[in-house]
C-alpha cells in the first residue's frame, strides 16, 4: 500500500492539516508503508509466554481477546461480566461495548498483534457507550515479536449525562509491530472521563485522541505516558475541544526516551465561543536520556470565550545532575540513582489509576523502560 | 583519617581551590570559615565526588586512599557523608524509600547484610526523635515541600542514620533559626566519637558556640590561611575576615598556608 494511502486512511481528511499533523513521522510512516502488507491471520495461535502477560488475575473472567482485530471467543472468558456491561460484535471488525451501571473491576480488552510469514496488518473498530455509573475499561495492545504487524483501531465513545468512564490504555508492542489507534470520544452534561495511557515499545505507534466536551460540566482527566528506547517511535495527538460551559480538561503527560527513540506529543486544546467558565490544563514534560534521542512537544491553546481559566507547559529536558549527585553523595549507585529519578518522573502520569494491582502492572511494565540495564 | 595536600580544583576552567592543604584525625572536629567565594562549599563537593570539579594538583587521601579516585557512592560507601548547602528536591522519590536504599546500599558494598523494613523503621524512629522531625515528612518525596529549616535538619537527620566516619556539614547553618540550629547542634554532638570526625563549614561563629571544634581555619582565596583552636572563631567575629588578609599582609606573605 502506498503512504499516500496509510496517511488518508490514518489521519485528518483535509490534506493541510493531514501533512501538518504527520509532519514529524511522515519518515516512520514511509519506510513502514514501502513494505507490502498482507491481512493479518485472526486465527493465528497464542503461545503461553504471550499468554502470561495479559493473564492477569484480576482480569481472569473478565477479558475479551481480540487476535489480529478479530474477537477471539476461545482465548476470551466472560463469564464474570457483569448485567451492566454489553459486548456486541456487530461485525467480525467491529464491536459495540454498552456499560449502563457501575462496575467494581474493569472489563479487559486484549488486542493481540501476531506476526505472520509476511509483514501483515488488521484494524477494527470499537464503540463504546458508557451510559450510568462508574464504568471502567482496560485496553491492552501486545503481541510477539517477527514481521511487521500493523494494527489500527477506530473507536467512538460516549459518556452520557452524569457517568464516569475510566479507561486505562496499556500499548506494550513488540518493536517490529506498529499500532494506530484513534479514539473520539463525547462527553455529555456531567459527564467524566479519565483516563490513562502507558506506551511502549513498537515501530510506530500514533494516537490521534480527540474529546469533545460538549455537555455542561464535563470533565476530562487525561494522564499518559510514554517510555521509549532502541528506535521506538510514538506520536501523540491530542485534541481537546470544550463547547460547553463550565468544562474543564486536566491533561498531564510525560515521556521519557533513550538510545534512538523517537516521541511526539502534540497537545491542542481549543475553547469555544460561548463555552464560559472553561478550566484547561496541560502539562507535558518529557526526559531525553541520551543524545540520540528525540522529542518533539507542541502545546497548542486556542481560547474564544470569556472567563477562561488556562495554563499550559511543555519542557524536553535531560536528568537533573544535581539530584543524580544527592543520590549517590548517599551511597546509591550511578544505575539505582538513575532509574529512581527516571520512574518518579514517570510515575507521576500514574496518578489516576484507581486499583493497585493495575497500578503495579503498570510499574512492572515501566521499571525496565526507564534506564534499570543501561550502563 | 584525611590528608589533603596542596589542593588545586578548577570549577569550569576558573582556579577556586589554590593549594588546600588540611589533616582531619578521628574524633576530631574542624570548623573551616571564610568569607563568601573562598571555596568553602568547592571543598565539600570535592571531597563528596561531584561531578564538573577538575583537581589540577595535590592530593586527597582517606582512610589510607586516594578518595580522588572513587565515585560518589563508592565515597558514601566508605563513610563520607556531605551535608548539602542547598538540600535537593526530588519529586516522585519516596524519602523512605530512599533512606533504606541509600542505608543498603552502602552496607551491601561493605559486607554487612541489608535491613529489613523492621529493622529500618526502628533505626529511623531513633533517629527522627533527635532531630525532632515529624514522621510525615518520611511518606513526603525527598525534600520536596520541606521548610528551609526542615531541609537541613533532614540532612542531619541522614547522617544520623547513616553514620559515617566522616561528616562535612557545608553551611548547614545557614538560614536556620535558633532553636533548629541547637537541633542540629545535638544531632552532631550526639554523634562525635573517637572513630568519627566532622568539618563543618560554615560562615558565621553562632554555630560555633553549640558545636565546638577542636580547630578552626580560616579559607581565604582557595587555601587556608590561618588555623587555631575556638578561639580563632570568636576572634573573626570580633574582627571579619577582613582582620585575617590585614594581619597576613603586616606579615607580608599572603601566601603563607597552613
Amino acid at each position: 500500500m502506498a503512504p499516500a494511502a496509510l496517511l488518508e486512511e490514518f489521519g485528518p481528511a483535509d490534506a493541510r492539516e493531514r501533512e501538518e499533523s504527520w509532519r514529524y513521522s511522515r519518515p516512520a510512516l514511509r519506510a513502514l508503508a514501502q513494505q507490502p502488507f498482507v491481512a493479518a491471520d485472526p486465527q493465528a495461535a497464542v503461545d503461553d509466554p504471550l499468554r502470561e502477560r495479559f493473564a492477569w488475575a484480576h482480569t481472569d473472567a473478565l477479558r475479551a481477546v481480540f487476535v489480529n482485530g478479530v474477537f477471539s471467543a476461545s482465548n476470551s472468558d466472560l463469564s464474570a461480566l457483569a448485567t451492566v456491561v454489553r459486548l456486541r460484535h456487530a461485525a467480525t471488525d467491529r464491536t459495540i461495548l454498552t456499560i449502563s451501571g457501575d462496575c467494581a473491576e474493569p472489563l479487559h480488552l486484549v488486542y493481540l498483534s501476531l506476526p505472520g510469514a509476511a509483514p501483515s496488518r488488521w484494524s477494527a473498530a470499537l464503540d463504546i457507550e458508557a451510559t450510568r455509573g462508574n464504568a471502567q475499561l482496560i485496553e491492552h495492545h501486545l503481541g510477539d515479536p517477527g514481521s511487521d504487524v500493523l494494527g489500527a483501531l477506530r473507536s467512538r465513545v460516549t459518556v452520557s449525562a452524569g457517568a464516569t468512564l475510566r479507561t486505562t490504555t496499556l500499548c506494550d508492542l513488540a518493536d517490529s509491530a506498529s499500532l494506530y489507534r484513534r479514539t473520539d470520544t463525547v462527553l455529555t452534561d456531567d459527564a467524566t472521563l479519565l483516563s490513562t495511557h502507558v506506551l511502549l515499545g513498537g515501530r510506530l505507534q500514533r494516537h490521534d485522541i480527540g474529546v469533545e466536551l460538549a455537555g455542561a460540566r464535563s470533565r476530562l482527566d487525561s494522564r499518559g505516558v510514554f517510555a521509549l528506547r532502541g528506535r521506538q517511535h510514538v506520536d501523540t495527538h491530542m485534541d481537546v475541544r470544550h463547547l460547553a460551559r463550565d468544562t474543564a480538561c486536566d491533561v498531564l503527560w510525560r515521556g521519557v526516551a533513550d538510545e534512538r527513540a523517537r516521541g511526539i506529543f502534540h497537545g491542542a486544546i481549543t475553547v469555544a465561543k460561548g463555552a464560559d467558565g472553561a478550566d484547561a490544563q496541560l502539562s507535558n514534560k518529557n526526559l531525553l536520556l541520551s543524545a540520540l534521542a528525540e522529542i518533539d512537544t507542541q502545546p497548542a491553546l486556542e481560547i474564544h470565550a470569556d472567563e477562561v481559566k488556562a495554563a499550559h507547559g511543555a519542557t524536553v529536558g535531560q536528568l537533573d545532575e544535581r539530584a543524580l549527585f544527592y543520590l549517590r553523595s548517599r551511597g546509591i549507585g550511578l544505575t539505582e540513582a538513575r532509574r529512581m529519578l527516571v520512574a518518579a518522573f514517570a510515575a507521576v502520569a500514574l496518578d489516576r489509576v484507581e486499583h493497585a494491582w493495575l497500578r503495579a502492572h503498570l510499574d512492572t511494565l515501566l521499571a525496565p523502560r526507564v534506564g534499570a540495564e543501561r550502563a | 583519617m584525611l590528608k589533603i595536600e596542596n589542593l588545586h580544583v578548577r570549577i569550569a576552567g576558573k582556579e577556586i581551590l589554590k593549594g588546600l592543604s588540611l589533616t582531619v584525625n578521628a574524633g576530631e572536629v574542624h570548623a573551616i570559615m571564610g568569607p563568601n567565594g573562598a571555596g568553602k562549599s568547592t571543598l565539600g563537593n570535592v571531597l563528596a565526588g561531584r561531578e564538573g570539579y577538575e583537581v589540577t594538583a595535590g592530593s586527597v587521601e582517606y582512610a589510607g586512599s586516594n578518595l580522588l579516585e572513587l565515585e560518589p557512592e563508592q565515597r558514601a560507601a566508605a563513610g563520607i557523608f556531605l551535608a548539602f548547602q542547598y538540600p535537593v528536591e526530588i519529586p516522585g522519590v519516596n524519602n523512605t524509600y530512599f533512606l533504606r536504599a541509600a542505608l543498603n546500599a552502602q552496607r551491601k558494598v561493605r559486607g554487612e547484610a541489608e535491613l529489613d523494613s523492621m529493622q529500618f523503621l526502628k533505626r529511623v524512629r531513633e533517629k527522627l526523635a533527635v532531630l525532632q522531625l515529624k514522621d510525615e515528612l518520611l511518606h513526603r518525596a525527598v525534600n520536596e515541600g520541606f521548610s528551609g529549616g526542615e531541609k537541613k535538619r533532614n540532612e542531619i537527620f541522614q547522617m544520623a542514620l547513616l553514620e559515617p566516619k566522616l561528616a562535612i556539614l557545608d553551611e548547614t547553618d545557614s538560614g536556620l533559626d535558633i532553636d533548629a540550629l541547637k537541633m542540629v547542634a545535638d544531632g552532631v554532638n550526639a554523634m562525635r566519637d573517637a572513630a568519627r570526625a566532622f568539618v563543618v563549614i560554615t560562615h558565621y561563629q553562632r554555630l560555633l558556640d553549640y558545636i565546638v571544634p577542636d580547630f578552626v581555619h580560616v579559607l581565604a582565596d582557595g587555601r587556608i590561611v590561618e588555623s587555631g583552636d575556638a578561639g580563632l572563631a570568636h576572634k573573626l567575629e570580633e574582627h571579619g575576615y577582613a582582620w585575617v588578609a590585614e594581619r597576613k599582609l603586616a606579615h607580608g606573605s599572603l601566601a603563607g598556608a597552613a
